[in-house]
């Protein structure tokens, strides 16, 4: 029976294919490797390119990655030495140096080497932030404040834990990512910070009542004091108009009879004004008139 | 033969419907993702399987009916019996016509509503699954349904077989789901087995591959919907059955590919289009042109265009090519996938990140104003800062516990803009640099808030901090080898937690009021001093002209007086009395007068000077006048 040549080709392609995923596995720069026989760790491969191997499931690989790894913390509440509830969170920087030894430990999950790893930097961190009072990690003194040094010293500590279980993975850096309060401390330092501001209000208040009475007080005096000025200059000057004026009634002194009856006169006038009632008897000129008729034979007189 | 395809249809629907209970029995206990994504399909199959045998039933009866008509049709003669209508006299043959003219579609229907339903829940279903979660008891797992596909494998065959030779045309949609079946099986086999070799992504990728397959067999049915509408109906021809997938057939068939695609055609346009030229050449040719596809596929890999503003990494088996030179825009040969493979980054492009909340949850809030009292970005953090005026007063500093610890609460959103300018050392010395680059940076913020006070870092140093942070950022990203430069840090979200944001607006309010009460008491001043200066002004004023008017009216007198002194020395008496006279005439002339003309003096008259004078007094009467 003839085979279609088409056939041969494309099977002879998926064959040298299928061959190819079997037996031969690539491993990144980024990555290292383990490979297993019947389940055991017989090579470790640290430098990347392609490496043959037995098909599954004679040989297994086990690739992780070799570059720095990054482990967060959650954000927990720890205790200061003075008392205090702080809540932190740090961040690990870890890469696994020795595949040979990370893999029969985690089994090979890198999940696995994460929870440890987590258990390991929480009893760390933990413990130091009990070792320090609240104000080594926040103070504007700068004496006081001991932030690296903390941070130093967590590392040491999980540096050292994760050395001696010999887990393959060195630390390469721990820093704290964040740094609270509990939900109750922030209230009370939401109502603090609420009193300084009512504080603060209060005293603008004081300051506004102070210099605006200070600026109507000062207007009024002034103001007084214009007026003041303004009357005594007024009274000045019609006493210089009196003076004046009086220099005309010399004349006057030559008939001062005449003067004084006109002044009279004058003053006959003003009150004769208004509405006035005038009561008058009959001696009163020319109501004289009234009583002493000119008769006539007086007119004959 | 009829008889046949109600048995083996009936097999096959016990058989996918076995099957895929236990195949769900497995999926679940191994947790296989593909495992339960193939139940679907065999429980649609079983679905698709008793709708075949029902409908295999209904043609029987009529088959049976017709047999019966016959025989009674030779005995009778041409009773008037049996003209009445057709309707009646067929009964079994009418119930299969109103099946297939109403049920089947509306059944054709119902498969595509429910595949694409599969195909929802289980993409959704995928999404909530985690990564790389075990498989339990992998092996057993890939035994029982290695065995269920095989038993699946050998019926599907059978019957298939049985349906192409004996044109048991119900037969063959039962058969070829059984079919994809076990091959859908084997393929879930395949996604355990690579999971165990070292690729435990392959069963989620076979997972999503065969929801992609329930999708197109949805979509197949409402094409097939639709499709039926525009046919032509020839006289004679049998209609195909609606849910029987051609799609399906042709995956339990890939041999009967031109077959498949010739009955389509022809059924479709209602003439033999598989007969034509170019359909003959595809039949011959395809083979070799997909093969050339492919060919031109991988070697279409050996090609790289880098765009602008990206750079990319070449590797050569795993190691970077020429010491991890940065390939920049433009086109570059490399070694065909998956020898060399290209791995590209945004290297111009400015990224950019924020600290103070968290950004998976951030909407864009541009066009909204920024308020202190009002939340614009979700899940905003306190930060703590140090508080000088607190720390100052030890008081607070107890171990109460109840007491506020000497610090202030900031909410930011810092923004971090940030350029790669060592693509190599991004790559290869961080998993995740950009993570680790935000994690830098915000330990510098809150190493630099634990230090500042608040007051001081929202006003007078929010410029010297912003530009203190990018140093520190940068010193610390350069410590870690990142191959990063930062750009910007922005301190210009900075302000009071939303809570008391109110608080710290009262004291903007009371400084706003305070200048409004100085301005108040500034404008009383410039009024008070205005009205003073206008009322000394007209003092001053009204006193000159009462003074000139003293000297005026003295010299007017003194002119009077000399001309009356020469009118006086001319006639005394007559000037005296003249003078008054006028006086009294002139003046005294609207003067209310009373004259008492008697000389009774002893008594003594009241006068009420009242405006209203009795008439009591105007009537009294006067004493007659003594006689001298």
């Amino acid at each position: 029976m003839k085979r279609n040549p088409l056939t041969i080709a494309i099977g002879a392609l998926l064959l040298v294919i299928f061959i190819a995923l079997l037996f031969i596995f690539q491993v990144r720069q980024t990555e290292v490797a383990v490979v297993t026989t019947f389940g055991k760790a017989t090579r470790p491969i640290t430098q990347p390119g392609p490496y043959g191997k037995w098909p599954w499931p004679i040989q297994k690989v086990y690739k992780f990655d070799n570059r720095v790894n990054e482990l967060e913390s959650n954000l927990e509440t720890v205790l200061t030495s003075d008392g205090y509830n702080l809540l932190i969170q740090v961040y690990v920087g870890w890469r696994i140096n020795e595949p040979q030894s990370f893999f029969p430990r985690f089994a090979g999950s890198t999940n696995d080497a994460v929870k440890n790893l987590q258990g390991v930097v929480r009893n760390a961190y933990s413990g130091v932030v009990g070792k320090y009072p609240f104000s080594a990690f926040i103070s504007t003194d700068p004496k006081a404040l001991k932030f690296s040094e903390i941070e130093q010293e967590m590392l040491k500590r999980v540096q050292a834990d994760a050395g001696a279980n010999n887990y393959g993975i060195e630390i390469k850096f721990l820093g704290i990512k964040r740094l609270g309060l509990p939900e109750s401390v922030t209230k009370l330092v939401f109502e603090r910070m609420e009193s300084e501001r009512a504080v603060l209000v209060s005293t603008i208040e004081g300051e506004a009542t102070t210099q605006s009475s200070a600026i109507r007080t000062r207007a009024d005096t002034e103001s007084a004091k214009l007026l003041a000025e303004a009357e005594a200059q007024a009274t000045k000057t019609l006493g210089e108009g009196e003076k004046e004026a009086a220099k005309s009634f010399e004349i006057f002194k030559q008939e001062p009879e005449l003067a004084i009856y006109l002044l009279k006169l004058k003053a006959l006038e003003q009150f004769l004004q208004n509405r006035t009632t005038l009561i008058l008897d009959d001696s009163t000129s020319p109501l004289e008139l009234l009583k002493s008729q000119p008769s006539a034979g007086a007119q004959k007189k | 033969m009829e008889r046949n395809t109600q048995k083996n249809g009936l097999g096959n629907l016990f058989l996918l419907f076995a099957a895929g209970v236990a195949t769900l029995a497995v999926s679940r206990y191994s947790n296989t993702l593909a495992g339960q994504v193939v139940t679907a399909f065999l429980f649609l199959g079983a679905l698709v399987a008793l709708m075949s045998w029902f409908q295999a039933r209904l043609e029987e009866r009529e088959r049976l009916e017709k047999l019966e008509f016959d025989e009674l049709t030779k005995g009778s003669g041409s009773s008037t019996l049996f003209n009445t209508q057709e309707a009646e006299v067929f009964p079994a043959q009418r119930s299969r016509e109103q099946f297939e003219k109403f049920f089947v579609p509306a059944f054709t229907v119902l498969v595509m509503v429910l595949e694409a339903a599969a195909f929802w829940w289980f993409w959704r279903w995928l999404d909530r699954q985690p990564e790389g979660a075990p498989l339990r008891q992998p092996l057993v797992a890939l035994a029982i349904l290695g065995i269920v596909a095989f038993v699946c494998f050998l019926i599907g065959r059978y019957s298939t077989g049985l349906a192409r030779l004996g044109r048991l045309r119900l037969l063959s949609p039962g058969a070829s789901l059984l079919l994809l079946g076990a091959y859908l099986l084997a393929l879930a086999a395949i996604g355990i087995a690579g999971a165990e070799a070292g690729f435990p992504a392959l069963d989620r990728i076979v997972a999503r591959a065969l929801c992609c397959l329930l999708a197109l067999l949805a979509l197949e049915n409402l094409l097939t919907l639709v499709l039926e509408i525009y046919r032509p109906r020839l006289k004679g021809k049998a209609a195909r059955l609606l849910y029987e997938s051609r799609l399906v057939g042709l995956i339990s068939h890939p041999e009967d590919i031109f077959t498949t695609a010739a009955h389509a055609l022809d059924y479709q346009f209602g003439f033999k289009v598989s007969e034509t030229w170019f359909y003959q050449f595809l039949q011959r040719a395809l083979g070799w042109l997909l093969l050339a596809q492919v060919a031109i596929l991988l070697l279409s890999t050996c090609l790289v265009f880098i765009e602008t503003g990206e750079g990319a990494l070449f590797e050569r088996w795993g190691r970077p090519v020429n010491n991890g030179q940065v390939f920049g825009p433009g086109i570059h040969a490399k070694l065909p996938w998956p020898i060399t493979k290209v791995y590209r980054y945004r290297t111009d492009q400015i990224q950019d990140f924020n600290i103070g909340f968290d950004e998976e949850d951030h909407d864009d809030d541009h066009g909204r104003a920024v308020l202190w009292t009002v939340s614009h970005v979700k899940n905003e953090f306190n930060l703590i800062v140090a508080s000088r005026e607190s720390a100052d007063n030890t008081a607070t500093n107890a171990a109460g516990g109840r007491k506020a610890p000497p610090v202030n609460l900031l909410s930011a959103a810092i923004p971090v803009q940030y350029q790669i300018t060592n693509l190599t050392a991004w790559v290869y010395n961080n998993a995740d640099s950009a993570r680790l680059l935000r994690n830098l940076a915000t330990r510098e913020v809150v190493r630099h808030l634990v230090s500042a006070d608040l007051n001081e870092i929202m006003s007078t140093g929010r410029f010297t901090a912003g530009e203190e942070l990018r140093r520190l950022i940068q010193a610390r990203a350069d410590e870690r080898q990142l191959g990063a430069q930062i750009l910007f840090v922005g301190l210009a979200d900075i302000h009071p937690p939303v809570a008391v944001g109110a608080a710290y607006e009262k004291v903007i309010g009371a400084a706003q009021k305070r200048e409004a009460e100085v301005l108040k008491a500034r404008a009383y001043a410039i009024q008070t001093n205005a009205m003073a200066g206008v009322e000394a002004f007209k003092l001053r004023q009204q006193a000159e002209a009462r003074s000139i008017g003293k000297v005026l009216a003295a010299e007017a007198t003194t002119s009077l007086f000399t001309n009356q002194i020469a009118a006086y020395h001319s006639s005394r008496e007559v000037y005296l009395q003249r003078a008054y006279l006028q006086a009294l005439a002139r003046y005294g002339s609207d003067a209310r007068k009373y004259i008492l003309a008697t000389t009774n003096t002893q008594d003594v008259l009241m006068l009420n000077m009242e405006e209203k004078i009795s008439d009591a007094l105007l009537r009294a009467p006067l004493p007659p006048a003594k006689k001298p």
